[in-house]
């Protein structure tokens, strides 16, 4: 794995073999210099106007943040590779990081670990080669794989967890499983869950304390929503590239490929699109469909650059720091970053939301008409923005009302999905309890009242 | 917010359900293609710049390519930002210094290893920085810069920006100065220099340019509908149209541009010519309600929800008439920027037009394919022909400056035509009047340094701190918190910001902020060495590219606070 950096010299203490007698020597001088961590160690052993009381300092901070703190970092990323290097440089020696992409060439204008050669490889794996490469002392430990194939074991070993992900999905699981986590009895089950997330000259990075701050949950309805083509704008009346983008990728690959799925990382599938999307377009008159174009659209392309990256894993790691030697206060608990004009921060406390599905104790009221049924229910939990799931499953008081999984609930509750709300709950609506693998181990309470 | 699902999540947004619709065309004629079509499939490059190619397009990315950086000084800082400038792909950078590497450097400096101790850490710094593209030159020039100042000052002139990482207080103000000398110069381009300073948690960077013309600022929207002042064509289509014996599908797929132009246009007819004003905007929306022949026309939903464009008079844009007003735009030479020119040609366009040129483009509506098409259409024709208009006072100016036709290019026009609300000047200043403590110094102190209550009140501080950390570092010749004795420093401090702000007492937060500042001992914390590496880069990048709205000119980072705070000195 990854050959990168290692191009003259060695990949870790142990590997110092191939050195030629200077270089060893200068290793061995870095290394025995004690002095070497002095711009880590000013924070550590002085005190800040703004440190906390409790603050001790000196060698007992020096030694947890060197010897003890085990710290996870999810995405090897664009925010990944940033923040894997910042943890190294500060001081965290036993860090672990998980991702199950592999490099892409696209990649290589950011994630700064990667070389043209590593194309192709694992992201978690590469990473953390190069990181022990170049400094040294440090063990990271890569994972190639998905955090959903871990269990809350799993996660209970870290101090501090990191994450870099672009993935929604991904944050939502491992935000309510950090959350669930949670026992009173025993202080160590509050894992801090750091979180970052760019998207061209903007980001944003927050802490969350799982159960005592507002979670990634609770700000679920912040998030923009994605942009949905109506079917019959895509099909019938198409104005803009991206509808005819939308209707080679939607409409037209399941009708000419039948079992095949699309892939958006094959180029000649793209090149399908593109060439039935121009066509299409120039039927219509339409201007403006281009390559680039039709990938972005059906990837979801997002703007990403290596500057943003920057500044918003530096805050993470910042916080991370902040958090493992008490040095200074940390965030409270959001940092919101614009660079598009000038530079402009926003830091502010996000309130924790009562009817949050996953650190809420309350019921969200949803007032629904008397002639919806269960399946409008159903469909409006996937869409409405303060709950986006993807397959929920209704229970009310009485037992299942709509269950996707196991297969044998499923049967015996699929035709519920044509009835009347109304019918099933009674005149007075009544609880509702959903689960949804968005939220693992997490049950949304539902008040429903009719209009 | 800036997340977004990511790629698994959006096939699950997508409708999977398609609903069968009366109205529906055919949609397997719709993909019968006659001549092939070209490709255009991305080559390598463009596939490893594709992310920042969607942010600064081709003409950014170009701007980029010729990019020559020079950073003064090697610190981790230093060497973030160069990172963050190779890996988009700048021409080539220089790391300026006779420094050799020592253990702190490559405890905190990604972009040196244990075997660089000892050698000299330009050498070092650029070998692994070249790692990151092999398309971006670097070279290491290990002469002591303030040497080579005096010996060969245009080497500093032949880059494109400067970046000054932990350089000594009075040797950057000299190169400053000679910068700021050669910008100044008529016919010499600017190259401005962004001055870094790094303590612990606090950091600075500075901005000295003479002036940047920011070419797109990348507005939220560049659409120009002005529904109140409809061109003729679209009022003369509006009024055309027959919508009582519409058909309801025609009827409910008209665009509510066009609908808004139709209503105001009756209005008008029923009022003697006068405009619906904010008074009636509820009897002007119930005449739009009035016309639906369905209460779910959705087009008139859009009109209604859009109505207050007809009593909103659009107006020549207060930055624009700001730009307009300046003295090298209001008189200019043949050797003015092309943006000055361009501006200046609108300000005499604008004498025989109410407003600025129309924008081609259309925000998405609903509507039928055909009349979207159709307005597009007229919205492009009107774009034509104000171009065409705009290029011939254009060419009388450059006539009247002994340029000839074509002196700008044809791409820039109608980039600025299209764009005009768009873009910016920004008015720099040299650093050593940002240094001084009178002008804006004085009064940031008086607005917001005296004043605890004031937003800005610790941001101020904390640069007063870094200044006066300057002025110690100057006369000592170390920086503050080097040395054991952080208390007795903090002392001198507090009394050099008492002497700059003409203070007796030290209001509020001024004392916290310099216990900060000294805690750092001006060492590079690696976080925010990386912190303060993205927004030097970002800065760069807006600076080469002539796209977005750079920093003017001052900020200070807190990374105890977690904020950044932009002022002007
Ligand atoms: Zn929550």
């Amino acid at each position: 794995m990854g050959a990168n950096g290692l191009a003259n010299g060695s990949s870790s203490l142990s590997g110092s073999n191939g050195l030629n007698g200077e270089s060893s020597k200068r290793y061995a001088s870095y290394l025995a210099n004690s002095n070497r961590y002095e711009a880590v160690d000013r924070m550590l052993d002085r005190r800040g106007p703004w440190t906390d009381e409790q603050f001790v300092g000196g060698s007992e901070a020096k030694a947890f943040l060197r010897q003890k703190a085990k710290i996870l970092v999810i995405g090897a990323g664009g925010l990944g590779c940033e923040i894997l290097q910042n943890l190294a440089l500060t001081g965290f020696s036993d860090i672990h990081v998980i991702d199950m992409d592999t490099i892409d060439i696209s990649n290589l204008n950011r994630q700064f670990l990667f070389r043209e050669s590593d194309v192709g490889k694992s992201k978690a794996l590469c990473a953390a080669d190069f990181i022990m490469s170049r400094v040294p002392g440090v063990k990271v430990t890569p994972y190639h794989g998905k955090i959903q194939d871990h269990a809350p074991d799993f996660y209970m070993q870290f101090a501090i967890i990191i994450a870099g992900l672009d993935s929604i999905s991904a944050r939502r699981w491992i935000n309510a499983t950090l959350v669930n986590m949670v026992d009173e009895e025993n202080e160590d089950s509050l894992k801090p869950l750091i979180d970052g997330g760019t998207e061209g000259f903007k980001g944003q990075a927050r802490v969350i304390l799982p159960t005592i701050t507002s979670c990634y949950e609770c700000s679920i309805d912040m998030l923009t929503p994605p942009t949905v083509f109506p079917v019959c704008t895509i099909a019938n009346t198409p104005r803009l590239p991206e509808h005819c983008i939308e209707w080679a990728s939607v409409l037209e690959w399941p009708k000419t490929f039948k079992d095949k799925k699309l892939d958006t990382d094959d180029p000649e599938h793209i090149e399908w699109l593109y060439q039935k999307a121009t066509a299409r377009a120039a039927m219509f008159k339409i201007e403006g469909v281009t390559w680039q174009l039709t990938q972005g659209v059906v990837k979801n392309i997002i703007p990403a650059i290596a500057s943003t990256n920057a500044i918003i894993a530096a805050s993470c790691c910042n916080e991370a720091f902040k958090i493992a030697t008490t040095c200074a206060p940390y965030l409270n608990n959001y940092m919101m970053y614009t660079g598009n004009s000038s530079i402009y921060t926003y830091t502010f406390e996000h309130g924790k939301r009562d009817e949050c599905p996953v650190c809420g104790g309350e019921a969200s009221l949803v007032r629904i008409s008397k002639d919806w049924t269960l399946e409008q229910l159903v469909e409006h939990l996937k869409e409405a923005q303060e709950f986006k799931l993807s397959r929920p499953s209704l229970s009310s008081e009485s037992g299942p009302l709509f269950w996707y999984d196991p297969p044998g609930i499923y049967e015996a509750t699929k035709g519920n999905l044509d009835k009347l709300v109304f019918d099933l709950l009674g005149p007075e609506g009544g609880a509702v309890s959903v689960t949804d693998k968005a939220l693992p181990a997490a049950n949304l309470s539902l008040e429903i009242q009719f209009e | 917010m800036p997340t977004r699902p990511s790629d698994s999540e959006v096939t699950t947004t997508r409708p999977t359900k398609i609903p069968k619709m009366e109205d529906s065309i055919d949609v397997v004629s719709a993909s019968t293609a006659t001549a092939p079509i070209p490709s255009y499939r991305p080559d390598a490059k463009e596939r490893r710049y594709d992310r920042q190619l969607r942010l600064w397009a081709s003409s950014g990315q170009k701007s980029l390519e010729q990019a020559r950086v020079l950073l003064v000084g090697c610190n981790a800082t230093g060497c973030q930002s160069l990172k963050n400038l190779v890996l988009p792909g700048i021409s080539h950078f220089t790391i300026l210094t006779d420094a050799k590497t020592t253990a702190q450097d490559v405890a905190t400096n990604f972009f040196l290893h244990p075997e660089s101790l000892g050698q000299n850490v330009a050498d070092e710094a650029v070998k692994y920085l070249k790692e990151l593209n092999p398309a971006v030159e670097g070279v290491a020039n290990v002469q002591d810069p303030a040497t080579l100042l005096k010996s060969e000052p245009d080497f500093f002139t032949s880059f494109t920006l400067a970046l000054c990482c932990d350089v000594d207080p009075d040797l950057e103000l000299s190169i400053a100065d000679l910068l700021w000398q050669h910008s100044s110069t008529p016919g010499n381009r600017d190259v401005p220099l962004m001055s870094i300073r790094n303590s612990g948690f606090i950091g600075r960077i500075s901005i000295q340019l003479r002036e940047h013309c920011v070419i797109d600022t990348h507005p939220d929207s560049t659409h120009t509908l002005r529904i109140d002042q409809p061109f003729p064509e679209l009022e003369t289509y509006a009024r055309s149209l027959d919508l009582d014996s519409m058909d309801s599908m025609e009827h409910s797929h008209i665009p509510y541009l066009v609908l808004l132009v139709r209503a105001l246009c009756d209005w008008r007819d029923a009022h003697e010519g006068q405009a619906p004003s904010f008074e009636f905007r509820d009897e002007f929306k119930e005449t739009l309600r009035k016309g639906k022949h369905k209460y779910d026309e959705e087009n008139f939903d859009e009109a209604i929800g859009q109505a207050f464009k007809c009593w909103n008079t659009s107006e020549i844009p207060y930055e624009v008439e700001s730009l307009l007003s300046r003295d090298n735009v209001k008189n200019i030479t043949a050797s003015s920027h092309n943006l000055h020119i361009l501006l200046h040609t609108l300000g005499i366009y604008l004498q025989s037009h109410p407003l600025p040129p129309i924008s081609p483009s259309l925000p998405d509506m609903h509507s039928s394919t055909e009349s979207y098409i159709t307005l597009q259409n007229m919205y492009k024709r009107q774009y034509q022909s104000d171009l065409a208009e705009y290029k011939s006072v254009l060419d009388k100016v450059l006539d009247s400056v002994g340029l000839p036709s074509g002196a700008v290019p044809v791409t820039e026009i109608e980039s600025f035509v299209k764009n005009s609300g768009g873009v910016d000047i920004v008015n720099g200043s040299p650093l050593s009047a940002q240094r001084d403590v009178k002008g804006l110094t004085r009064e940031a102190i008086n607005e917001h340094f005296a004043d605890p209550e004031s937003e800005n009140h610790l941001a101020i501080a904390e640069h007063l701190a870094i200044l006066a950390a300057e002025r110690y570092r100057t006369k000592h010749s170390i920086w503050p918190g080097t040395t054991s004795d952080t208390t007795a420093d903090c002392q001198i401090l507090e009394e050099s910001i008492k002497e700059m702000s003409g203070l007796t007492a030290l209001p509020g937060m001024a004392k916290e902020a310099i216990v900060e500042v000294v805690r750092g001992g001006f060492s590079s914390l690696p976080t925010t060495a990386a912190f303060i590496g993205g927004l030097v880069a970002q800065e760069a990048i807006k600076l080469v590219t002539d796209q977005y709205s750079p920093l003017d000119n001052t900020v200070i980072v807190d990374l105890v606070k977690s904020t950044t705070t932009a002022f002007k000195l």
